[in-house]
């Protein structure tokens, strides 16, 4: 269905007929052309006596492009939108809320569509939007107005990251419809949820009636993401959603605070669901990197769960029985603990009081006992509130027992030794139910000693490991929120195996993932907003109107209190995580709409579309098209000139090769790209700094050197290649290895440099894992140290050692004499850093520290530059003075 | 305002000067090597043979080095000096102004460099040149070329023709030939009632034989002919090619009636061949 919106515009294509006879009677203009030779031209008898007349095909294209011009300017709209009936105002009622923020695109669209149409029926609009704008303004209705002035404002609508407020919403309308008491037919885009006020939303829509269009997005579930359970190794998130008909999927991933992901889970929604779980799987270190999680294909703030110090940081407390000698190694308290716990928690010393001073979800006891008074009122309140306690047993915790002890303790035991008959006792595997459960119990971990619990009835529940024989190994008991867990050995290997073992590892993270985490700082501080979620669930600075937050508390999400980070400022502050999912109910759908409403889906973009552009556009095509068909036919338009418009049109920028010609005029240094911008900047500074010391001290003139990409730029014109080796460089491609070898194979020289020789040994490491990489094609021959006697040494200075920017490494040439290439070796690999040291800036002040240093270092390196371009250039010309004495003395003789 | 424009044109001719003399005399010179091994005599100045001395003779032309060598007495003899005149001329109109192709001379500075190259032959064997129009002056020597040029290129299109051609001159006409056959050869007889006898050379651009265009063009002519409006060249080619070859048969007619000779060159062939005709055909039979 095609509409017009200038539709009198039309009235010009009877015209077209005319236009028709005119380009008929209208030849085509000539071509104007000197000629000597005219006067032999006068009055040449014609043989074709047809009048020059402009070819039908020409005509048709003409008259073709004249009807696209008048189609397009008329403005035809293909499917036009909007069936939202009626006369009068348009109102757009939009709900932009949280719940929108997926579909906003298609929202928006169809809203704009509407507004098109009343635009063209000149119909006035207006526009309400029910959640609170920034700063927590209530909604008001905005209009009339001429449907083309509403139309900016409407895109620039966003969704917010909080739910609407309905009933405020419907009070706007009360106060609008006063003002305004004409007729309004409504268009109602809604989220489809009740929120929390399943009835402000019922009146909404008896208040906007009867002409009422009802968009609603039914086919796809609004879901909110909760936040995650802890358990164990496990993050258990949950995912609520709308119920829907269909049974879908939902990806959660886990990101990083650099947006990396770090895990993904699934979430399978059965039809109808209105509730699914997904289980991370993470180790722990991965886990507390866990930055937010977030649904893969969602992109509103209830997709979005942000993951604060809660979720994350285990501080476990140390208390060892006495402070001295508890770091001792080997034998020490805290010896053992601190190494199986230190990669996965964070661990805090100091006395009771210390500790308990700030949040700590863990406390390690190790064979200390707690003495009466305020320090077990102080550890008993730990527990209740949800502390985990862990106490390893000791000779002095055998001796004074005390009440924060999951079994009662009755006597000490010793297996094995010389005065028992007992042998030491190996670990049961651990019984179902315990958080060990799935360890695997190492053979060798033995007991020796152990501290033996009472009997009780309540004993074998509170059993987590057990010996071989039965007693328990490990015991623990819930009291209040918290739990006490008492290994029944010593945290050292005096009595047992078991810290020695990798099984200890194991166990103390489990208990400490056990445990719950660290709500963070509890008090009155306000926490200021740090980092919001807009409506799309992206990070943004907090809106002006986000408030600070008590510490503590339930959060409302509302437009003071928008969804994200609130925090104290600062890089160690606390940081607190205020998701949508935490506070929200699960999401419901609102009551249908009253009798008589109009319903529409929000599934896909409107298919209303503006034709004219593109006729416009097709007619402008024709009309070059003739241009050219005009200029061919007048002859004016030559083979060649018609390639190149051709070629102007699709022409691709070619890789331009006018290096070519400034590199073969004159000699000088080349170096290879590497493709990391600060190298290949040093190099061409060293290359630079070294041209203009040759240039200075000796007869060779080198111009700037230039980069070379091999298998692009023609090499032949370089004496001298320098590469540096990335240490990620890539494998060379074939072209750039067939570039290289031809160059090596014609005499040129590479010199290769891996940066992490002698004194720069670790500076670049993997540089000769990369060498080895990038030398794989490449038709390197033997290669051995260089010798004393080499023409490298003494091409142009005398030189004991040839250093760079580091000095010490070895540097290597082909072995063999290859007769071809007067024995020239086509490469010199080293890992001195030589273009470090060459480099100089703008000023001529040299850029890079030798090391290990001096100006003789700086010199020698020079130097060795200097006998490098000789010995690329003369090749080994100066290696006659090697024969010097065995001449002398022939001339001598 | 041609009175106005000279110096500045007399300029610009000098500026074109020593390169056009310089390719005259190249192509000259290729074809005096071309021609090498005729029995040519040299200037009137040079050795033509040694003869025995015979009563009668001066004594002065007697050549005492070489009847030192032998007992006989030789008498140096010159070649024979009468040195004919030719006059030069090239069609100075509008129409010589042209050229096809940006790759191609103007017939125009074609003919210049003919000229010029048929005069530096002609000064180097001795005739005087002359130019029609122009400067009357009549130039000797190999060394007058450079004054002839500038004769030449100073020369102004307006200038009535010096018709006050010596007798038994030779004259040489180049250009283009595409006025109607009747002023040809009203031309042409009032030289040859002198009698003057005398070569005829056609320059012409390739494109005007070959009227290499397509499609509707409107023709002008360049000495003020009415405009005319071909609709498709391609059509009128062969029509063309004989109109033209009547045309050239009109003026070669015409030309053997008087005893004159008639060429024809292409801008884009090398002058050394039609030189070298010319050249030829002026030499005594």
């Amino acid at each position: 269905m095609i509409s017009f919106a200038a539709p009198w515009l039309l009235l010009a294509l009877p015209a077209l007929p005319l236009l028709w006879w005119l380009l008929r009677v209208t030849p085509p203009q000539p071509r104007r052309m000197d000629f000597p030779a005219a006067m032999l031209l006068r009055d040449l008898p014609l043989a074709e006596e047809t009048p020059a007349r402009t070819p039908w095909w020409v005509l048709l294209m003409r008259i073709l492009a004249a009807a696209l011009l008048i189609l397009g300017l008329a403005r035809p709209v293909l499917g036009p939108g909007g069936d939202a009936g009626g006369a009068g105002t348009l109102l757009l009622v939009v709900d932009d809320g949280w719940a929108s923020g997926p579909d906003w695109p298609l929202r928006i669209a169809i809203a704009q569509a509407e507004l098109d149409r009343a635009g063209r029926e000149g119909r006035p609009a207006a526009l309400l939007t029910t959640a609170p704008g920034e700063g927590a303004a209530p909604p008001r209705v905005i209009g009339p107005m001429p449907a083309g002035d509403l139309a900016p404002r409407l895109a620039a609508l966003r969704p917010r990251a909080w739910p609407p407020e309905r009933a405020a919403a419907l009070a706007a309308l009360e106060a609008w419809t006063r003002n305004e008491p004409g007729r309004f037919s409504a268009l109602y885009l809604s989220d489809g949820l009740a929120h929390h006020d399943g009835v402000a939303a019922e009146a909404l829509m008896a208040r906007l009636g009867p002409n009422l269009t009802l968009a609603r997005a039914e086919e796809r579930p609004v879901r909110l993401l909760t936040p995650p359970r802890a358990e164990g190794d496990r993050l258990i998130a949950t995912l609520r959603q709308s119920p829907v008909l269909l049974p879908g999927e939902a990806n959660l991933i886990a990101r990083a605070q650099d947006g990396r992901a770090l895990a993904r889970a699934s979430f399978a929604l059965g039809a109808g669901a209105t509730e699914a779980q997904a289980v991370l799987e993470l180790p722990t270190e991965i886990r507390n990197r866990v930055h937010r999680l977030d649904l893969a294909e969602e992109n509103g703030p209830g997709a979005v769960v942000l993951l604060d110090e809660r979720f994350r940081r285990r501080p476990v407390g140390l208390l060892p029985g006495a402070e001295q000698g508890a770091d001792a190694p080997l034998i020490g308290d805290l010896f053992y603990l601190e190494r199986a716990l230190n990669p996965f928690a964070e661990l805090r010393r100091g006395d009771v009081e210390r500790l308990l001073a700030r949040p700590i979800s863990v406390l390690i006891l190790a064979d200390r006992p707690v003495a009466d008074g305020p320090e077990l009122a102080a550890l008993t309140r730990f527990v209740q509130q949800g502390g985990l306690l862990i106490r390893f047993a000791g000779a002095r915790l055998a001796e004074r027992p005390d009440p924060l002890l999951p079994v009662q303790l009755r006597a000490e035991r010793q297996l094995g030794g010389s005065l028992s008959w007992e042998q030491p006792q190996r670990l049961a595997p651990f019984p179902e139910g315990s958080p060990f459960a799935g360890l695997a119990v190492p053979a060798e971990v033995t007991v020796e000693r152990q501290v033996l619990a009472e009997p009780s009835p309540r004993l074998a529940e509170r059993v987590w490991a057990r010996l071989a024989d039965g007693t328990p190994l490990v015991t623990a008991e819930t009291r209040g929120a918290g739990r006490i867990v008492l290994f029944h050995v010593t945290a050292t290997a005096e009595w047992s195996d078991l810290p020695l073992s990798g099984l200890f590892v194991q166990m103390l993270r489990r208990l400490v993932a056990l445990s719950g985490g660290v709500a963070g700082t509890e008090g009155e501080a306000m926490l200021a907003p740090l980092e919001a979620l807009d409506g799309f669930g992206r990070a943004v600075p907090p809106p002006p109107g986000a408030q600070p937050l008590p510490a503590a508390g339930e959060v409302v999400i509302s437009a003071r209190h928008p969804p994200g980070w609130y925090g104290t400022a600062g890089g160690e502050g606390y940081r607190r995580a205020v998701n949508l999912g935490e506070t929200l109910p699960a999401p419901t759908l609102h009551a249908q709409p009253p009798a008589g409403t109009t319903l529409r889906t929000i599934a896909t973009i409107p298919a209303e579309r503006d034709l004219g552009p593109w006729l416009l556009a097709a007619a402008l095509l024709i009309l070059a098209a003739d241009l050219l068909v005009s200029l061919r036919l007048r002859g004016l338009l030559l083979p060649a000139r018609a390639a190149a418009l051709a070629l102007l049109l699709v022409s691709t920028p070619a890789f331009a090769q006018e290096q070519d010609g400034q590199s073969a005029l004159v000699t000088r240094l080349g170096y290879v790209l590497t493709g990391d911008a600060a190298l290949d900047e040093t190099v061409r500074q060293g290359l630079v700094g070294l041209s203009d010391f040759v240039n200075r001290r000796t007869a060779a003139t080198l111009a700037e050197p230039m980069s070379v990409t091999p298998g692009r730029d023609d090499l032949s014109f370089y004496p001298l290649l320098y590469f540096a080796v990335r240490p990620d460089a890539p494998a060379l491609d074939p072209a750039a290895t067939a570039a290289l070898n031809g160059f090596m194979r014609n005499g040129g020289i590479i010199l290769f440099d891996t940066r992490d020789e002698g004194s720069g040994e670790g500076f670049a490491p993997g540089a000769r894992q990369a060498l080895r990489r990038v030398t794989q094609g490449l038709a390197i021959p033997p290669l051995m140290p260089v010798p004393e006697e080499h023409v490298l040494r003494r091409a142009f200075y005398l030189l004991a050692e040839l250093p760079g920017r580091f000095a010490g490494g070895t540097v290597w040439v082909s072995r063999e004499q290859d007769r071809a290439n007067d024995s020239v070796s086509p490469v010199v690999i080293g890992g001195h850093d030589w273009a470090g040291a060459w480099a100089v800036d703008a000023r001529g002040q040299n850029l890079h520290a030798a090391v290990p240093g001096g100006a003789r270092q700086r010199i020698l390196a020079y130097r060795f530059g200097a006998n490098l371009v000789m010995y690329a250039l003369t090749g080994n010309y100066k290696g006659d003075q090697v024969h010097v004495p065995a001449i002398l003395e022939r001339l001598g003789n | 305002m041609a009175e106005a424009a000279t110096p500045a044109r007399a300029e610009a001719a000098a500026a074109r000067l020593p390169p056009l003399v310089v390719a005259a005399e190249r192509i000259a010179a290729t074809v005096m090597q071309g021609v090498h091994g005729r029995r040519r005599s040299g200037h009137g100045d040079a050795f033509w043979q040694f003869r025995p001395y015979t009563a009668g003779d001066a004594a002065s032309s007697v050549d005492w080095r070489q009847s030192a060598k032998a007992d006989r007495l030789f008498v140096r003899e010159t070649e024979w000096e009468a040195a004919q005149t030719v006059l030069l001329w090239r069609d100075p109109s509008a129409s010589m102004q042209w050229r096809s192709g940006r790759d191609l001379e103007t017939k125009a500075d074609r003919a210049d460099l003919l000229l010029l190259a048929l005069a530096s032959l002609l000064l180097r064997g001795g005739e005087r040149v002359r130019l029609v129009q122009g400067d009357r002056r009549a130039f000797m020597g190999r060394a007058a070329l450079p004054a002839l040029a500038m004769a030449l290129l100073r020369g102004k299109a307006e200038e009535q023709p010096d018709l006050s051609v010596p007798r038994h001159a030779r004259l040489v006409m180049i250009g283009d030939f595409l006025q109607p056959i009747p002023e040809i050869q009203a031309a042409l007889s009032s030289f040859a009632a002198r009698p003057v006898r005398g070569q005829m050379l056609q320059v012409m651009d390739p494109a005007e034989e070959t009227l290499p265009y397509a499609g509707r063009i409107r023709f002008d002519g360049l000495e003020g002919e009415a405009p005319l409006l071909i609709p498709r060249v391609e059509t009128i080619r062969p029509l063309y090619a004989e109109r033209l070859a009547a045309h050239r048969a009109g003026i070669a007619t015409m030309a053997r009636a008087a005893g004159w000779g008639f060429s024809t060159h292409r801008t884009d062939h090398p002058p050394h061949a039609a030189l070298l005709a010319l050249w030829l055909a002026l030499a005594p039979q």
